[in-house]
């Protein structure tokens, strides 16, 4: 019962992190490599508060939110701007050069040591609970002028700027949301597992998600919850196969990737609505008979 | 003048791609611009519309200058256009691509979108009616929920057109409307476009290589060759004019 719980809460905190990775690789088209740093940011902080100075879960989780939108910001102003190529370089050394200052900033962080002793507050309903709002809220930008924005400027910046569309100004606000997203998944990170320490956050990490959200199809929120659960739990459920798991995971992604390359679920979502035509379907097929 | 430009000039490098290109086009006009490839019209469109900037020279809109402006504030003070090789947005239907045209100006911000709030849905709705108010003026509003790559050429290119009519510009700026259009839908083409004009009070530029567009349109025509002028004046005119015949025909040995 216990591992599958804690199987639960992994799969759930990566369902938040994807959403967020989801706003700025699957709607935006941008490749961020540093995307962990942000969670990085939001399990320190809300865990260096939470030890060091008594703050409890919703402070040290607000605090742990906006500081990641700092640096969101701070990152993305210069990089915004950039070609979609450099994006995913200058977030790539952000995300090294996060992980290296937490390495040798010893006295606050614990250096290479880690951050122990943060207490364990993430639950299984605050896991799931915060997977379902994140979820939402994604769904929404989706669904609104952000969306649509974001999706048109990652099909082509000229034609969008020529609809009058603030191309960096989208950017920016798809960037700064994912980062939000992506610190609050590290809190949930870090008050899970009460223990954090940088290398769990390099480039490596960033990465999956993005293979995540392309597993999923690059358009399709569905698709990438789906990933997310599949791809997270499937380690797991592996693990009997010791190290034929990282194979099997490997293999599997490949051939979904060759196959279908616009992933699993491809722009397909689903909804209440087409669920309710499908069964309305299937209830006049069976009639007849 | 709605729109003015004032000796504009552009060189990519070594190549000079428009010299001294002065165009004065009056309100409720269509003006057309021929030339032969590569003789800097769509640099020119590019300049109007902030792609580029001038290297030096003045664009003038409703008696402002809005040299040197981005692209979208360029747009959005209401020069529309479309472009010479299609360019619809992937990923979304037929409907959000003309949807995306009004997003900019959506009266709903941030937190609206993200929680979803009713008056959210409510502006969504009246924005989709207006949408396919634009698809309905080039009658495509029965392929609205299509993705735009499904679509044939002939469609594509009214789908930009709609896209383009939904920024709700002043001025309209088509790059090639016709190119790869049946002779129907050239017909059909030019009687979309002078409705635009008459019903709308629009005012249109137009590149274009198929004469009969040129001609049955415009009121006023300027051939460009190697980034020049090399006439201005009235359909009629242009046709007999000894410098546009040699330009397009070659020299007689």
């Amino acid at each position: 019962m216990d591992m599958w719980s804690s199987i639960a809460i992994f799969t759930a905190i990566n369902v938040v992190a994807v959403t967020g990775v989801f706003v700025l690789t699957g709607l935006t088209g941008l490749f961020s490599l540093g995307q962990a740093a942000f969670m990085c940011i939001g399990a320190y902080t809300a865990g260096l508060l939470a030890t060091k100075y008594g703050w409890s879960l919703a402070p040290a989780a607000v605090a742990a939110v906006l500081l990641g939108l700092v640096a969101g910001f701070i990152v993305g102003l210069p990089t915004i701007r950039l070609r979609r190529d450099y994006i995913s370089l200058v977030t790539f050394g952000f995300g090294e050069a996060i992980a290296a200052f937490l390495n040798q900033a010893v006295n606050i962080t614990g250096g290479a040591m880690g951050l122990s002793g943060i207490p364990r507050w993430t639950t299984l309903e605050l896991a799931l609970v915060s997977a379902l709002v994140c979820l939402f809220l994604v769904w929404g930008f989706k669904n609104s002028r952000y969306g649509r924005q974001c999706l048109a400027l990652r099909s082509d910046e000229l034609a969008a700027a020529a609809m009058g569309i603030n191309v960096n100004r989208v950017k920016m606000i798809a960037f700064l949301l994912s980062a939000a997203i992506s610190a609050y998944a590290g809190v949930l990170y870090g008050f899970y597992t009460s223990y954090v320490e940088p290398v769990m956050f390099g480039w490596t990490k960033s990465a999956e998600w993005i293979i995540m959200v392309f597993f999923g199809g690059i358009n399709s929120l569905s698709g990438a919850v789906f990933a997310s659960i599949f791809l997270t739990a499937l380690p797991e459920i592996l693990r009997a196969a010791s190290e034929w798991r990282i194979v099997a995971y490997c293999t599997i992604v490949l051939f979904i990737l060759n196959f279908k390359p616009t992933g699993l679920f491809g722009q397909y979502e689903i909804s209440l609505q087409k669920l309710w035509e499908v069964w309305k379907k299937k209830a006049k097929d069976v009639e007849p008979l | 003048m709605i729109l003015e430009t004032i000796d504009l000039n552009k060189r990519f490098g070594g190549v000079t791609a428009v010299v001294d290109f002065s165009l004065k086009l009056p309100p409720g006009a269509i003006f057309g611009i021929i030339g032969p490839n590569g003789a800097g019209k769509t640099t020119i469109f590019n300049l109007i519309s902030g792609i580029y900037r001038p290297d030096s020279g003045k664009i003038i809109f409703q008696g402002s200058d809005i040299t040197g402006l981005e692209q979208h504030q360029i747009a959005r003070k209401g020069i529309g256009r479309t472009f010479q090789n299609i360019r619809l947005f992937r990923g979304l239907t037929v409907l959000e691509n003309v949807l995306v045209a009004l997003d900019p100006g959506a009266p709903y911000g941030l937190g609206e979108s993200l929680l979803s709030t009713p008056r959210k849905f409510k502006i969504e709705k009246s924005l989709r009616e207006r949408a396919r108010h634009y698809l309905n003026i080039v009658g495509l509003d029965k392929f609205r929920d299509l993705a735009p790559e499904s679509l044939p050429y002939g469609l594509r290119r009214k789908l930009e057109i709609a896209r383009a009519l939904a920024t709700e510009p002043q001025v309209l700026l088509l790059d090639e409307p016709a190119a790869g259009l049946n002779p129907s839908e050239v017909r059909e083409l030019i009687s979309l476009i002078s409705d635009l004009n008459g019903n709308q009070a629009l005012s249109i530029l137009l590149i274009e290589h198929r004469m009969e567009v040129v001609m049955q349109l415009c009121q006023c025509i300027y051939v460009q060759n190697f980034g020049r002028t090399l006439a201005i004046g009235p359909p009629a005119e242009i046709q007999r004019h000894p410098e546009v015949i040699k330009a397009y025909l070659g020299e007689e040995e």
